[in-house]
Formats: C-alpha cells, structure tokens, sequence
C-alpha cells in the first residue's frame, strides 16, 4: 500500500471494518450485474413481440409468462438472496462511539490557534 | 356517485391521521431535551433500531410518486411497467448494503450530523464542504417546492367532492381576493390544500426534528403497505382472477383520444334544454354503432364541457373512445352505476390514435413490451429504457443524500443487517402487488386514461364501495398522501440542516451557543419550509420534470465521491472534488444540449440512447479516478483516521 501510513505501523492494521464492508460492496455490485443480465434480456427475448395472438397468451400464475420468469422469479430469488446475504454474510462489526462534536472541536482549536498565531506575530512587529 | 361516501372517508382518515403525526411530533420533542441537541434534532442520534430505520428509508425513497405516477402508468401502459420497476428487487440491498455499513461508521469517526459534514470531514476541505451543501440546498429546494406541489393535488384529489372542503375552499377564496399574491393560485382548492398540508407539515417537522419525521414516517409506512395489501385480493377477485385479468388484457387495444389542441366530438342533444346542460369530465356518451362496424361507439369526456340553455349542439368535445369490445359491454351492462349522458347523438368524430399500440401487428399491445405509447412510435419502454431504468432506482437510489443521512442514523450493523431484510420484504409486498393491483383496474374500470392520476382513490372507492364497506376507502386513500407527506419532511429537514449545521455552524460562526443553534435550527427549518410553500402557491411548470432532473442530477454529483470517499485510501480532495464537478457538469451538459438539440431543457440530450444519469455518473467517477491519479496522494493523519484502527491484542 503506496498510501499507508509510515509512522506507527506497529501499533496500527487497515481497519476490519473497512475491509469487511467493501467485500459487501462488491458482492453488491455483483448482485445487481445479475439481476440486470437476468432479467433485461430474459424480458426482452421473451416479452417484446410483436401479433400476439390473443387466445394463446401463455401464463404463470396468471401473470403473463414472461413477467413470471423474467421479473417475479428473480425477485423472489433476489429477496432470498437479501436475506442470507444480510442475516448471514454480511459482518457482524462494531462501528465505534460517535464522536459528536469533534470536528467542530477540532476546528474550533485551529482556529485559535491561528489566531494566536496571527496575534502573537502582531506583538513582535 | 360513489365519489361521496369514499371522499368524506378520506376527510375522516386525513383528521385523524394529522392529529396522530402531531402526538408523534410531541413526543419527539421531548427527547430533544436530553441530548446533544444538533445531534438528536437533524440525526436522531444515531440510534434508530430496525423498524424506525427501515421503515423511516423506505417510506423516504417512496414519495408521492409511488402511488400517484406509478398506478397511473401501469393503468395506462399495462404489464410492461413490471420491467419498468424491476430493478427493485434489488434497491433494498444496493441502496442501504452497499454504503450503509462505511458511510455510519465514518460519520460516527468524524462526528459528521450532515453529508456535506462527511464531505467535508472526510477530507478534510472546506472548500469541499461547501461545494456539497451547495448543490444539496440547489437540487433540493426545487426539489422540495415540487413535492409541496405534489401532496397539495394528492390531497384535493382525495377530497375532491367532500361539500366542507368545497365549502371552506369557497370560503378561502373570498378571503384571500384581495391579496395579490394568494390569490393568482391555481384554484381555491388548491391553495386551501396547499396551506393545510404545508402547514402541517412543517409545523411537526420544525417541532420534533429528525425522530418526529422518522416515527412518522413509520405510520406513514405502515398505512403504505396495509393499503396494499388490502387492495390486492379485492382487486384480483373483484377483476375475476388474475388469469382472467391477463387474458382480458391481452384483448385490449388503447383508446382513441383527442388532440389537445383541435378534434373531438360533436355532440347533438335530442331536443334543446331549459337550462344549461354541464358535461363533466368523466361523463359516458354512447351512440349506435357506425353502420359498417360491429363495436358500439362509447365515450368518454376528458375535459368537462356545456351546452348552452336553449342550444342543441356542442362542438369539439375532448373524449377518449374505448376501442375493446370487453370493455364497452362491461361498462354498457351497468349503466345506471355510472354517469351517462342520455338522449345525445355523436358526430364529427376526429380522434387519433396511440402512437404505437393499435396496429393489427401490435396487438396484446398491454401484455407484452414495449407497451403501448400515445406519442412515442417506438413504444413506452423501449430496450435502452429498461437498461436506464436499471440504472436509475438501484444506482441513483444510493447517490440521493436523504438515503444518506439516513444510512448514518442507525444503531450498530444488526439494525442495519435486519433493516436490509425488512426494507427487502417491505418493497417486495408494494410494488410488485402495485403491478398486480392496476392491471385488474384496466378490467374494472376502463376508460381512465383521461385522469389516470385518480386511478388509486378511483380503485380504492370502487373496490370497497363493492364490498359494502366504503369506509375502508379512507385508509387506502390515505397512502398516496402518506407517502408524499414522508417524503416532504426528510427534505425538510434535509435542507434545514444544511443551512444551519454546515453554512451557520461550520462555516460562520464555529462557537456559538448551543442555545444559538437551537434557535437557529426551529428557525431555518420553519422558514424553508415556509418559503417552499410560498412558491408553491405559483409553482414554475415543469414540476414532474424537475423532480426527474434532480434525483439524477443528485446522483450523478454525490455518488461517485461518496463511493470513493469510503473505500478508496488513494482519493484526496482535488479527486473528490474532480468527480462530484464532472458529474454534475456532464449531466447538465446534457440538459443544456437537450434544449439546443431537441428543444427542451427537460428533453435531455441522450447519448448512446442512453438517460443523462449513465452517462453523469460514468464520468464522475472517471473524473475522479484520474484527477486523484494527477495529483498527491492524500495527507496520511486521513488515511491513518478512516482506514487504519489500533491493532487488537492477539
């Protein structure tokens, strides 16, 4: 890592949390390229026709069959999908106290130190 | 007919409802006494447990849209809308999966309430900072009149009828002729909503702060999803099983309709009236069928009309013309149940027809893709759409900041594990079902198309009036009203605290006063919110499009940095800043180029036949890839903050 920090090395490691959260993300992403590569083309091979003949409509359930395989289906499997991915694989992590109200701390400190900075420098001129 | 008792149900059900969300504002308040008061006001202090935050996410993401836009489309472009909406069954786990967990736990590090906050944190740049509060208080403010807009026609359409709301509306209207500004509304009833949603609205927001809008919108979910769930077997049954329901479709063909400029009808009463005769919108005409032809003529009238006492004739009537055999004879067998206009005759019929749907070759035009279209000729949902789509609910879903601050107001990762599985669940009983619930409407009540925006009080009164049991309209009515009322308070809030926390706090005066802050928070949120309300009087036209333009425009700005932001080390400011410009830039670009090429600001430019969010949020995160390349690396005390934690001990 071109980035990592060079002082303290020894007491330090890359956040589990970080890690963790980007291989869900990943996984994420995965998820939603499948869900496009299923069901876009299965809806468009299948559901755009054109002289649909009526009293042969096929169906699912009631549902037009396309919509059944191309859009209901998979929800159904992107939902179980959901569910262990959420319950079961994604970590379990500790996200930290809040520190509320330490970046205005932080800042607020700064600039008081500029200003004594900037007065101090007044009183030697 | 059945308008009456459904409408004065509405009247009950919104009393009641408005009362409960001030009792929930209330409590809401007192919690703001015992903590950190900017923490707890804008951010709830970041302790929203599973039903709280799921339900405060979903009912925020699904604004008035879902039940007024969405039903009307379906009722008009039929089972195609299934692919339209598709991508939701993986919004849930895309939009709070895949920042949710990073984006809470940086925040928590920082002590960030608002996303500029984390922006600005993050990188420690005010420059940064400033940028996001920026474009947040830009998008969001036309984004908050048009929602203001949107709830006030949600709830005169639901109490359209009531005689006290026509009556107080009458009333209003005298009262305010002498104010200039009030009185150039769009109607009494407009403004009369308007006023009491505005009102309400903002009363318990500015009140309760971020818990009052959460627990609300964990009512406003509930009656969301009960509404569903109760319309969907009325529906089915009442349209003779779903299986019939798709076959009936199958047989459909799309209205006739009138241009809006000229054509029509002309329409000849029998023998002249003592006094005028009102034809309103919604009004039924038939006529014997034209000599050649087997289907009965049968219309209906889009825009309401009048025969003048004494005249016989009226000319170009706007009406639409059922084409579907089904149909006519459905709505012929219970003439005395709906409103005719008897002893007329039709001629000078100078309809049009749809775009793309009517064609012998397009025929199960409402069955299969891409449905049919009354302008376009290449259909509702052409190929590159339905990718666009795909794009749009799961991929700008996760770039809208009101998912964000929300992302970073839960409890610990269970709350946000379990939320995920409930907001998944959740979607999955609306939306589908929503699909579901108006193709069964094109079955029970044909020839919507001239106000398709009422298809869901319509269906909720139809199905329960049915059913002997009118009452029930009133909830269901309820969430169309709920969802949009959910939506309003987060932006609310949203920009209020924009302007306290990141302009007044950070950037003005760092070190003021808890009490200052207080003051400053009930005052911002009150004015905005008054302010929107104010120029929703007059709104600018466009409002749909607006709110299309912003979602996108947000999405294409935000995302990418944020991504980077949380789980690149390399990115810096200049990065950060590089691909918020470049998204934002490119997707305007394309708005611009739409008014030059197709000449409309709001027909963007589509390059590749692709929408201006793809192509927006591509080079944002391009843009940032590579001005992080071009410039050094950032300062290490940042990286080491937000990617390195101390080591456990072994």
């Amino acid at each position: 890592m071109s980035t990592a920090p060079s002082n303290d090395t020894e007491s330090m490691e890359v956040d589990p949390v970080f890690l963790n959260a980007k291989r869900e993300a990943w996984v994420i992403l995965g998820l939603w390229v499948v869900a496009l590569l299923w069901s876009v083309p299965y809806c468009y091979l299948n559901g755009f026709q054109t002289g649909l003949n009526p009293e042969t409509v096929e169906t699912t359930m009631g549902i037009p069959s396309w919509v059944f395989w191309g859009i209901a289906f998979p929800w159904v499997v992107a939902d179980l999908f959901t569910i262990w991915f959420s319950l079961f694989y994604m970590k379990e992590d500790d996200l930290g106290v809040a520190h509320e109200g330490e970046d205005l701390a932080e800042e607020i400190a700064e600039m008081h130190a500029k200003q004594d900075a900037t007065t101090a420098g007044g009183n030697e001129s | 007919m059945f308008a009456a008792s459904g409408s004065d149900a509405a009247l009950v059900t919104f009393l009641i409802y408005t009362a409960a969300v001030f009792v929930l504002a209330a409590l809401s308040n007192r919690l703001l006494k015992s903590k950190n008061f900017v923490s707890e006001y804008f951010l709830g202090s970041r302790g929203l447990g599973v039903w709280a935050f799921a339900l405060t996410f979903a009912a925020t993401s699904s604004s008035g849209g879902s039940f007024t836009g969405f039903p009307s489309k379906i009722y008009t472009h039929g089972w195609i809308l299934a692919l339209w909406i598709g991508s939701y069954m993986v919004v849930p786990i895309c939009t709070m999966g895949f920042i949710g967990k990073r984006l809470n736990q940086v925040a928590r590090r920082s002590g960030s309430i608002t996303v500029p906050d984390v922006c600005r944190d993050r990188f420690n740049s005010p420059v940064f900072g400033l940028m996001a509060v920026s474009l947040i208080v830009f998008f969001m403010s036309f984004n908050l009149v048009a929602q203001f807009k949107a709830g006030s026609l949600i709830l005169q359409t639901l109490l359209e009828g009531v005689t006290l709301f026509e009556s107080t509306a009458d009333g209003l209207s005298q009262a305010v002729s002498g104010i200039p500004f009030l009185s150039s509304a769009e109607s009494p009833e407009y403004l009369l909503c308007l006023l009491v949603f505005g009102i309400a609205v903002i009363l318990y927001t500015t009140y309760g702060g971020f818990h009052a809008v959460v627990w609300t919108d964990v009512m406003q979910g509930i009656v969301m999803v009960v509404g569903v769930i109760i319309m969907l077997p009325l529906a089915i049954s009442q349209a003779g099983g779903l299986d019939n329901t798709t076959r009936l479709m199958a047989k459909m063909t799309p209205p006739r309709i009138s241009a809006a400029e000229k054509g029509g009808i002309t329409l000849t009463l029998d023998k002249p009236s003592q006094e005028t005769v009102i034809i309103d919108a919604g009004t039924w005409i038939t006529d014997e069928p034209i000599a050649d032809q087997k289907i009965p003529l049968l219309f209906r009238v889009t825009r309401a009309t009048e025969i003048p006492a004494g005249e016989t004739t009226v000319n170009e009537v706007k009406v639409l013309q059922l084409t579907t055999l089904d149909d006519i004879e459905r709505i012929l067998g219970r003439k005395e149940r709906e409103n005719f206009l008897n002893d007329v005759s039709v001629s000078n019929i100078d309809l049009k027809a749809y775009a793309y749907g009517e064609e012998g070759s397009q025929q199960g035009t409402y069955l299969v893709g891409p449905g049919p279209s009354a302008s376009s000729s290449s259909g509702f949902l052409p190929l590159s759409l339905a990718i666009s789509f795909f794009f749009m609910w799961a991929i700008s879903g996760t770039g809208q900041p009101a998912n964000m601050v929300r992302l970073m107001a839960f409890r610990d990762t269970k709350t946000l594990q379990r939320s995920i599985c409930t907001v998944a669940i959740y979607y999955t009983l609306i939306y589908f079902p929503l699909v579901v619930i108006f193709c069964c409407a094109r079955v029970l009540l044909p020839g919507m198309e001239g106000d398709s925006d009422r298809i869901m009080p319509a269906m909720a009164v139809f199905l329960t009036e049915n059913i002997g049991m009118g009452w029930l309209a009133g909830l269901l009515v309820a969430a169309p009203f709920a969802a949009v009322m959910s939506t309003v308070d987060s932006f609310l809030l949203l920009i209020s605290s924009a302007w306290v926390r990141d302009v007044y706090q950070r950037n003005i005066n760092p070190e003021a006063s808890e009490k200052t802050i207080k003051l400053l928070s009930y005052l911002a949120t009150f004015v905005v919110g008054t302010a929107a309300m104010l120029v929703a009087v007059n709104p600018p036209k466009f409002l749909q499009d607006i709110i299309v333009y912003v979602g996108s425009g947000l999405a294409a700005s935000f995302l990418a940095p944020i991504v980077y932001g949380l789980y690149w080390r390399r990115i810096n400011a200049a990065g950060a800043m590089g691909a918020m410009i470049g998204g934002f830039a490119v997707h305007l670009a394309m708005y611009v180029a739409g008014y030059f090429v197709n000449g409309s600001f709001f027909k963007p430019y589509q390059l590749f036949d692709f929408d201006p969010i793809i192509i927006g949020l591509f080079v944002s995160f391009i843009s940032g890839y590579i001005v992080t390349k071009v410039t050094a690396p950032p300062p290490d005390e940042l990286v080491q903050k937000y990617f390195y934690t101390t080591k456990t001990k072994a």
